[in-house]
């Protein structure tokens, strides 16, 4: 490994970048140098997305020098980062979906490339060269993510660019997708391409990086080449403290039949019935698309659906909409914590009190003081990182954010709690504290319905798991007797009731 | 310096009308004069009565084109049934058909499945063209007076040009319907809702917050306002005719927005629309005591629009984190 000889391409020295009561970023520096996979790891909050934003000129920083590629950059538009060969390429994807794939990668540049005809020729050139195979005049709304990050990164080449950025790249690739990214990377790579990686996932880190930048709370806790880490070396660095076990051990207190659903049907799902019983976590496992949400989404009442029947506690119960599900005892994490959760200009206090607005109105008047007591209460026991409660809530790292939407429900105290992807982007440590929390729940009688991408998530919290397919239920599982690549088969559709 | 800024940004608007105020003083003796305040307090009563319900509707996240097309149909049905009617029941009558017409757009908008902004100003635009059309056809397009009546129109005229102590009566009603208003803005439940409706729909209603209760409650509460507006106005004109409510949308828009409420809803406040209202109402009586020419008033309007909605993005742009 020659990881201290190739020249540094990006040099980042006392980086400081604060926000309205957060410091996000507290004398942040680094080198990249030039073909090395660079990976930054950290909990959510650490202070990644920020100083990356600030390289691509979305955010400006407060102090400190960025040399990148021999020159001094003081202030940055993401055109200009980008003209100067530095890409970012990131998480959500920055794609217009209504236009095609070669469109994409030359947009605003059709004139220098002479028109469609060599728009597209060249964009061809660029897919053809890391082995993507998609046609250019695909639109881009109909490709997988995985294809649409392939023409982000053609369109990273286009520029020529010497570093690229890539932002938890794998959040939603399948494996093979991932084996594809890593060799593109590796191809790269040795065209003399830095790459900064950012990932929650170790095993990437471990994988493919050289070397490693460990982030916590705004500061840059230690840079190594990799071979010098340890696994647990890596976590305690990022946690900042020893975490033993990735997943609490499994509740054993499953009781009586809680809730029973019968005859769920939509345009998209068939004939969905199922049991859910006291104190049992139950995870819903398939492919995104294969009707998982849309299962508890209608059982929230948050999509329109009729003829099902639901019955809490052997009792028949209507529900038509949040409100009435809210009534019935039921909690609801969404699987867009900014869009469906929170309401991001609004205080910590208030995303935290809004479920239960009920308990602290007397004759229609809000008791201020009450609600006061409801967020203090919660930022206190899920240990939620904010300056005050008075704090908009987009001013939280994506973990707090969820703790914050949590809080709001654990006011109302549900006994059937529905979330839908709830670690989805939160780092090690409260993905911990959340596992905790599902388990909690289970066992003061309440049940949870889980929804996971993260199958090891799945497999190591539920009690029982049903595999979802084309919005059907496959299968049914005991987890803890059942190997998993048979509970995978089953929601791949390869098994069971669907043909 | 950061507070500074800050400080700068809260209070923009407030700079802004005492400076306006004191150049067009310095350079125009007659703005001071009892004539003209009188004047100004005059055409402050209907357009910040329609302002303070744009407020929240606006908050809630939607947009209200439909109050010039109320201002018209309540102005002549009211005026009209002072006679059969007697005047409580007439205007008891109008302030009601005002927030029916609210309710009415929200009921649409709901039914039509609209959750944006852009969707609703379509909506609610049809139906100001459909409430003026009845305005129309209600009067014959005549205009209505009240010398024509037969009967007593006393309460309008104190309405229109009675005082209280010092206050004139419809800055006495200005004052109420801002503290009531306020009160159930920052003080209510429903106006939590409200604000969270704003806020977030998707977000609010997956909390169980009554989302389409407050849809409702805000454009019938806007439909009530411009009602109560329409009535301040022709009292102290003393006619009705079926187009006085023209102008009135844009008009109260642009001072909610001015005043610092976001039209991307949930954050704003009834009292920021008062300083709206005193800010575009001043600026067109400097521009006219100053002879600038109306179009140029439009003109300047509009520049002091996108002037606000650009202050607006800044600001949430240096509020934008992680």
């Amino acid at each position: 490994m020659d990881t201290a000889r190739s020249e540094i391409i990006l040099s980042i020295k006392d980086v400081t970048k604060s926000f309205p009561g957060v410091r996000a970023l507290n004398g942040v520096s680094i080198d990249v140098r030039r073909g090395m996979v660079h990976g930054v790891v950290g909990e959510n909050g650490a202070g990644k997305s920020t100083l990356m934003k600030i390289l691509s000129g979305v955010y400006k920083k407060d102090t400190g020098t960025i040399v990148f590629d021999g020159r001094t950059i003081e202030s940055t538009t993401p055109h200009e980062s980008m003209q100067s060969g530095l890409a970012i390429i990131y998480q959500e994807l920055n794609l217009v979906n209504t236009m095609s794939v070669g469109e994409n990668i030359f947009l605003g540049r059709f004139k220098e490339m002479k028109g469609m005809g060599g728009t597209h020729a060249k964009a061809r050139e660029l897919l053809d060269s890391i082995g993507c195979k998609v046609s250019t005049t695909k639109l881009v709304s109909e490709l997988s993510v995985s294809t649409k990050q392939m023409v982000e990164i053609s369109k990273a080449l286009s520029f020529q660019s010497k570093l690229i950025i890539m932002d938890e790249p794998s959040t939603s690739l399948t494996t093979e997708e991932m084996a594809l990214l890593v060799k593109i990377i590796h191809q790269l790579k040795a065209q003399g391409i830095s790459i900064i990686y950012i990932s929650h996932k170790l095993e990437e880190i471990f994988d493919f990086c050289d070397i490693v930048t460990v982030m916590r709370d705004g500061n840059v806790i230690d840079t190594k080449p990799k071979v010098e880490f340890t696994r647990d070396e890596l976590i305690t660095k990022m946690v900042g403290r020893t975490i033993e076990n990735e997943y609490p051990e499994r509740s054993r207190k499953v009781g009586d039949t809680l809730m029973e659903v019968k005859g769920l049907n939509t345009r998209k799902l068939h004939d969905i019935q199922f049991t859910l019983k006291k104190g049992e976590i139950l995870g819903l496992v398939g492919l995104v698309g294969a009707g998982r949400t849309e299962i508890v989404r209608a059982l929230f009442g948050a999509d329109r659906v009729r003829g099902h029947s639901i019955t809490i506690n052997g009792k028949p119960v209507t529900i038509n909409n949040p409100k009435q599900a809210k009534d019935a005892g039921l909690g609801f994490i969404p699987e867009d914590r900014k869009l469906q959760g929170l309401v991001l200009p609004f205080s910590v206090e208030h995303n935290i009190s809004m479920a239960a607005i009920e308990r602290f109105t007397r004759f229609g008047f809000l008791r201020k003081s009450l609600e006061k007591g409801i967020g203090a209460k919660h930022v206190q026991s899920l240990k939620i990182k904010t300056p005050n409660v008075k704090v908009a809530v987009k001013n939280l790292s994506g973990g707090n954010q969820q703790k914050c939407i949590v809080g709001r429900w654990l006011e109302i105290g549900p006994s059937i709690f529905i979330m839908d992807e709830p670690t989805k982007g939160i780092d090690v440590g409260a993905k911990y504290e959340i596992y905790l929390l599902m388990k909690e729940i289970a066992e003061k009688g309440g049940a949870v319905i889980l929804i996971s991408s993260e199958l090891p998530e799945v497999l190591n919290m539920s009690n029982r798991v049903l595999t979802i397919y084309d919005g059907r239920i496959t299968g049914e599982f005991e987890p803890e007797h059942v190997p998993a690549d048979t509970i995978m088969r089953s929601a791949l559709g390869l098994e069971g009731g669907a043909k | 310096m950061n507070a500074l800024n800050t400080v700068l940004k809260e209070y923009l608007v407030l700079l802004m009308i005492v400076g306006l105020a004191i150049l067009t003083a310095i350079v125009e003796p007659k703005f001071l004069s009892p004539a003209n305040l009188t004047n100004i307090m005059r055409q402050f009563g209907p357009l910040i009565l329609v302002s303070l319900g744009m407020t929240f509707v606006i908050i809630g996240g939607f947009i209200d084109l439909s109050v010039a097309g109320t201002i018209n149909l309540v102005a002549v049905v009211t005026i009209s049934l002072i006679d059969p009617l007697g005047q409580t029941g007439a205007l008891l009558t109008g302030l009601l058909i005002g927030a029916i017409c609210g309710a009415l757009n929200a009921v649409l908008i709901l039914t039509g499945g609209a959750t944006t902004q852009a969707e609703a100003l379509f909506i609610t635009f049809g139906m100001s063209t459909v409430y003026s059309a009845i305005a129309l056809i209600y009067s014959g397009g005549s205009t209505m007076h009240f010398w024509d009546l037969e009967t007593s129109y006393s309460a309008f005229e104190v309405i229109g040009s009675g005082s209280v102590g010092p206050l004139s009566v419809s800055f006495v009603i200005f004052l109420a319907s801002l503290a009531l208003l306020w009160i159930f803005h920052t003080k209510t439940a429903a106006g939590r809702a409200i604000s969270l409706t704003g806020g977030n729909k998707t977000a609010a209603r997956l909390a169980g917050v009554p989302v389409s209760r407050s849809i409702v409650l805000i454009y019938t509460i806007g439909g009530f306002m411009a009602a109560l507006g329409a009535i301040v106005l022709f009292s102290r004109i003393t006619t009705a005719a079926p187009v006085i409510g023209a102008g009135f949308e844009t008009n109260a828009i642009l001072a909610v927005v001015v005043g610092g409420t976001t039209l991307k809803g949930g954050k704003g406040s009834v009292l920021r629309t008062v300083m709206g209202v005193l800010l575009v109402i001043l600026l067109n009586n400097c521009l006219n005591l100053l002879g600038v020419s109306s179009y140029m008033q439009w003109a300047a309007r509009g520049a002091i629009l996108v002037f606000a909605i650009w202050l607006d993005n800044r600001k949430e742009v240096q509020g934008n984190q992680l």
